[in-house]
């Protein structure tokens, strides 16, 4: 698939080469072909990207003039330190997608590998640092998350049922429940944690315990139990709270 | 200069201190002030006001402590007050405390507090533990994106006070007040289109429109239904449209909008201006103890065992100086006795000796008793164990409408009904703390022993002695607690205050805020028994010494008078006065009313005598019985009784006791510490009341079955 064609619009900001989807995908088999064996024959490479020997040779003189590999028409390629950092990034960008797929969207891990293959190298390089800039973000900042990706995955949830995310599935609103793998805070285990998910109490409870940092996406772990299994202590960042039961069954959390 | 000086001295900087509670803010207070302080009530609330004076130079600083909150609403009257108190309290400057270990959580309240739209200062308290768990933070940094300054402090150890009193100094006399809080912007835009509605709100909540802006928001029924008093129904309006907005496009309602802005900016500030956070495991030390002093099955028989301990430590050291004092009051009742010529009947001699020194050594005797109690009570509460010991009793307490932390003053009531209802203020909840305070005096205290242990061998025999005075205590518990239940479902119901209640760390407490305390107490209890006790002293001697009988009334001496018979004769002259004064007259007038329980004048006047403390009970009827000098050991006067009264009208004697007629003492800091007259009025007629019906159905009962 050709997809470096030149954009108009965006003057090529990195001095990257650009390469063709075809080109990364040898790059990648380079790659791994010497992490695996300490080196990589040209036989491998065909046999990895499941083609014959001969059309090797074009990808790699092609690499060659990108400064990527040193390939003199012998038996054995190396990757040049450009290449080695070329094909990590390709690496770690196809790693990125297929997790995406698959923790975010929710996909079978063979489904998001194939998803990933194919998406790779069709984004622009421009949508493609977007989309790893925002995954990035969705991987190393939960908290600023506080839930919003268990709500989508609710609502994905009940529409795959057939239903309707906005009408069954309101993600906020006391009154309506949700129908995610949901728990009450008094029904976990002492010594389990898990995340809030809402809080489900009314007037003054729910201020009292939103105040005290009970908030959806925030880590709680249930400490211990009363004797007559009444308050429950529980942990979150920072502090120590005891709660009765009928406080902690309004606080739901993922199960 | 100095007379220059003082004609020229500043206005007082009035300043409140704002914060969580835990979080060190009455330590702050008090090392800000010292003794200079007064605590008091709010009026009409059982919330505590304390207030206080320190000088900065030649500022002084009125301070007020605030009620410790979470956050600036209106649902606890704690809250209530906090928030009115902060609005149109006056205040010059706002110290918020925040406890430097949960700064995540407690900085909240400040940045609700910057709202608010009064002058700041940041107390960073409890500075050492937060250094000591490895937290590293940019004060410079965090002063100048706050916009207000920032003091390091650890209260309990005095460090950081001067420097806190200078900024609340610097902070008054023109420091920045450009408060730097940065809610998001929608938040923002939200705020700024209710605020632009705002412009006719009165003079006293000028410079709270932000404030008044983010209430209607919130749909605060206390600020909504301000709006439209104020005629403000734009603003209301306009609030109401941006709230649906907000909500529609976050898919939060709008209370957990707000808090997670609020939150966010806490974040955002914290992620500015930490050099390093603290360890994940700086609280492991205080978790492993928790393992056992807060176990499922071990906890229980572990309180069990320090409550017992310290009362055994009360009761036992505590006899020692008891003596002593005891000793003292009866010197001193003798030396003045003895300023009059022997025989005198001096008003003024009777007066001091058997009201007043009497009356007030009565209670004073218990000096020793409370300074102990309330050492320990002290430690538990500044260790942070009392927490622990809410959080073990709260399932059996919340069964009967009360809190976890009711248990403490109950089982302090055993000793003496004083003390426990002092040591309601740990509760934080009005309605739990007024409960507690109204069922206390149904816990058997000590000095109602003696009455036990008169009674219970005068009528019972032997191998009924012990499950009846085990029985008396049980009958005290479980109308406590059925009452308290009653109670929260008749005058104090209403929607439940939340239990949801912090376990700090434990901590070692410190010498200086554990003297405090039991200064503190001690000076309340004392200063009870100089005024209020003293009063109701003086008026039960001259009920039962007034009017004297004329001497024709009085039995005349026999004519073969050997010695024996003429201390018979005194005994029987004490007992003619006795009857003859006010509360004799009293008792007989009672009768009819008491006579349907079994009980006699005799009985009535003593029972007179028990409302001024209840062990004087048995010395009343001693002198009724013209027994001089009688103990809950003398074998004559339970004999006397016995020839009187059937068991049956004795048991009713006691349940009467038990439950009626809180004495005096009770009744006086009944009415101190819930802030009004009505409480204390209400515990004493309420549980008489009780007390009657329990000890007529028990007579009358009785009766029908035979038994009398």
């Amino acid at each position: 698939m050709m997809v470096g064609r030149p954009d108009k619009a965006t003057p090529a900001s990195t001095r990257q080469p650009v390469l063709t989807g075809a080109l990364e995908d040898y790059l990648e088999s380079i790659y791994l072909l010497e992490r695996e064996h300490g080196f990589a024959r040209v036989r491998d490479i065909a046999r990895a990207r499941g083609v014959k020997a001969g059309s090797v040779t074009p990808a790699l003189k092609r690499l060659d003039e990108a400064g990527l590999v040193e390939y003199a028409q012998r038996e054995y390629v190396k990757l040049t330190d450009q290449g080695n950092r070329a094909a990590r990034r390709v690496l770690a960008r196809h790693d990125l997608l297929k997790r995406f797929f698959e923790e975010v969207l929710q996909m079978e891990p063979g489904a998001a590998e194939r998803e990933a293959c194919a998406m790779e190298h069709s984004l622009s390089p421009q949508g493609m640092d977007g989309l790893v800039r925002f995954f990035e973000f969705l991987s190393i900042c939960p908290e600023g998350l506080r839930g919003w990706l268990e709500k989508f995955h609710a609502c994905a949830a009940v529409q795959s049922d057939g239903g309707s995310c906005d009408s069954s599935c309101s993600c906020y609103g006391d009154g309506e429940r949700r129908r995610v793998p949901s728990i009450r805070l008094v029904d976990i285990e002492p010594g389990r944690a898990a995340r809030v998910l809402q809080v489900d109490a009314r007037g003054a409870v729910r201020q009292r315990l939103l105040d005290m940092g009970l908030l959806p996406g925030v880590e709680v772990r249930v400490e211990r139990l009363a004797p007559g299994g009444d308050p429950i202590w529980i942990g979150l960042k920072g502090s120590q709270l005891a709660l009765r039961s009928s406080e902690a069954s309004a606080v739901m959390v993922e199960g | 200069m100095k007379a220059l000086s003082a004609k020229t001295a500043p206005a007082p900087v009035r300043v409140a201190l704002l914060g969580n509670p835990n979080c060190g803010k009455t330590t702050i207070f008090n090392a800000l002030t010292g003794a200079r302080q007064k605590v008091g009530n709010y009026p009409g609330v059982t919330v505590e006001r304390r207030q206080g004076t320190c000088y900065q130079g030649e500022h002084c600083l009125e301070l007020v402590d605030l009620p410790g909150t979470y956050s600036l609403t209106s649902y606890s009257p704690e809250e209530k007050i906090t928030q009115e108190q902060v609005l149109a309290g006056g205040f010059d400057v706002v110290v918020v405390v925040v406890d430097s270990t949960m700064l995540g959580r407690s900085l909240v309240l400040l940045a609700q507090a910057m709202m608010v739209g009064v002058p700041l200062v940041l107390c960073l308290n409890m500075a050492d533990e937060a250094r000591q768990a490895g937290q590293q933070l940019d004060l410079r940094r965090m002063s100048s994106l706050l916009g207000m300054p920032v003091v390091e402090t650890v209260g309990h150890r005095g460090q950081g006070i001067e420097q806190l009193r200078r900024a609340i100094v610097a902070q008054r006399t023109g420091g920045e007040h450009g408060h730097g809080l940065v809610l998001g912007r929608s938040l923002r835009e939200a705020l700024a289109a209710v605020s632009a509605r705002l412009e006719n709100l009165p003079q006293l909540y000028r410079g709270q429109r932000a404030w008044f802006a983010l209430k209607l928001l919130l749909d605060e029924p206390r600020f909504v239904s301000l709006a439209g008093e104020l005629g403000l129904q734009g603003a209301r309006d306009e609030a109401a449209r941006q709230r649906a907005a907000l909500e529609v496009a976050t898919g939060m309602d709008i209370g957990l909008y707000v808090t997670e802005c609020f939150f966010g900016f806490v974040d955002g500030l914290l992620r500015e201006v930490t050099l390093r956070p603290a360890r994940a495991d700086a609280r492991s030390l205080s978790d492993r103890v928790d393992t056992v002093l807060a176990h499922r099955l071990l906890g229980l028989p572990i309180f069990g065992a320090v409550m017992f301990a310290i009362f055994w430590v009360t009761f036992t050291a505590g006899e020692i100086p008891m003596g002593w004092i005891e000793d003292g009051f009866t010197a001193l009742g003798r030396w003045l006795g003895g300023l009059w010529p022997a025989g005198s009947e001096s008003l003024l001699r009777s007066l001091l000796v058997d009201g007043v020194i009497g009356g007030v050594g009565g209670v004073v005797v218990f000096l020793p008793n409370i300074l102990l109690l309330f050492l320990g009570l002290a430690l538990l509460e500044d260790t942070g164990y009392l927490a622990r010991a809410a959080f073990l009793m709260d399932r059996l307490m919340h069964r009967f409408g009360l809190h976890g932390k009711s248990f403490l003053p109950l089982l302090v009531g055993f000793g003496c009904s004083l003390p426990g209802i002092m040591a309601t203020r740990t509760l934080e909840n009005e309605r739990d703390r007024l409960t507690t305070m109204l069922v206390l005096p149904l816990m058997s205290c000590g000095a109602r022993l003696p009455v036990w242990l008169l009674l219970i061998p005068a009528f019972f025999p032997a191998a009924w002695q012990a499950p009846l005075l085990w029985l008396i205590y049980s009958v005290g518990i479980v109308l406590a607690l059925g009452l308290a239940w009653l109670l929260r479902r008749t005058l104090f119901r209403g929607a439940e205050a939340p239990f949801v209640m912090e376990l700090p760390p434990y901590r070692l407490p410190t010498l200086r805020a554990v003297t405090m305390k039991m200064a503190e107490r001690c000076w309340l209890y004392l200063r009870k028994a100089g005024t209020m006790i003293l009063a109701i002293s003086i008026l039960m001697w001259f009920i039962t010494s007034y009017p004297k009988p004329d001497s024709e009334q009085l039995r005349s001496l026999p004519p073969a008078g050997s010695a024996a018979a003429a201390g018979q004769l005194e005994r029987h002259q004490a007992a003619d006065r006795l009857r003859h004064s006010l509360a004799g007259r009293l008792g007989t007038a009672l009768e009819p009313v008491f006579a349907p329980l079994g009980f006699d004048w005799k009985l009535n006047t003593a029972l007179i005598g028990a409302f001024a403390a209840k062990e004087v009970f048995v010395a009343q009827l001693g002198i009724v019985y013209s027994l001089g000098g009688v103990d809950e050991e003398s074998p004559d006067l339970r004999q006397a009784l016995r020839r009187d009264y059937t068991p049956l009208q004795a048991l009713a004697l006691m349940l009467f006791l038990l439950i009626g007629t809180p004495c005096m003492a009770t009744f006086a800091i009944t009415r101190r510490e819930s802030g009004s007259i009505k409480w204390a009025l209400l515990q004493l007629g309420g549980l008489t009341a009780l007390a009657w019906l329990v000890a007529l159905l028990v007579f009358q009962g009785g009766r029908l079955l035979g038994l009398g």
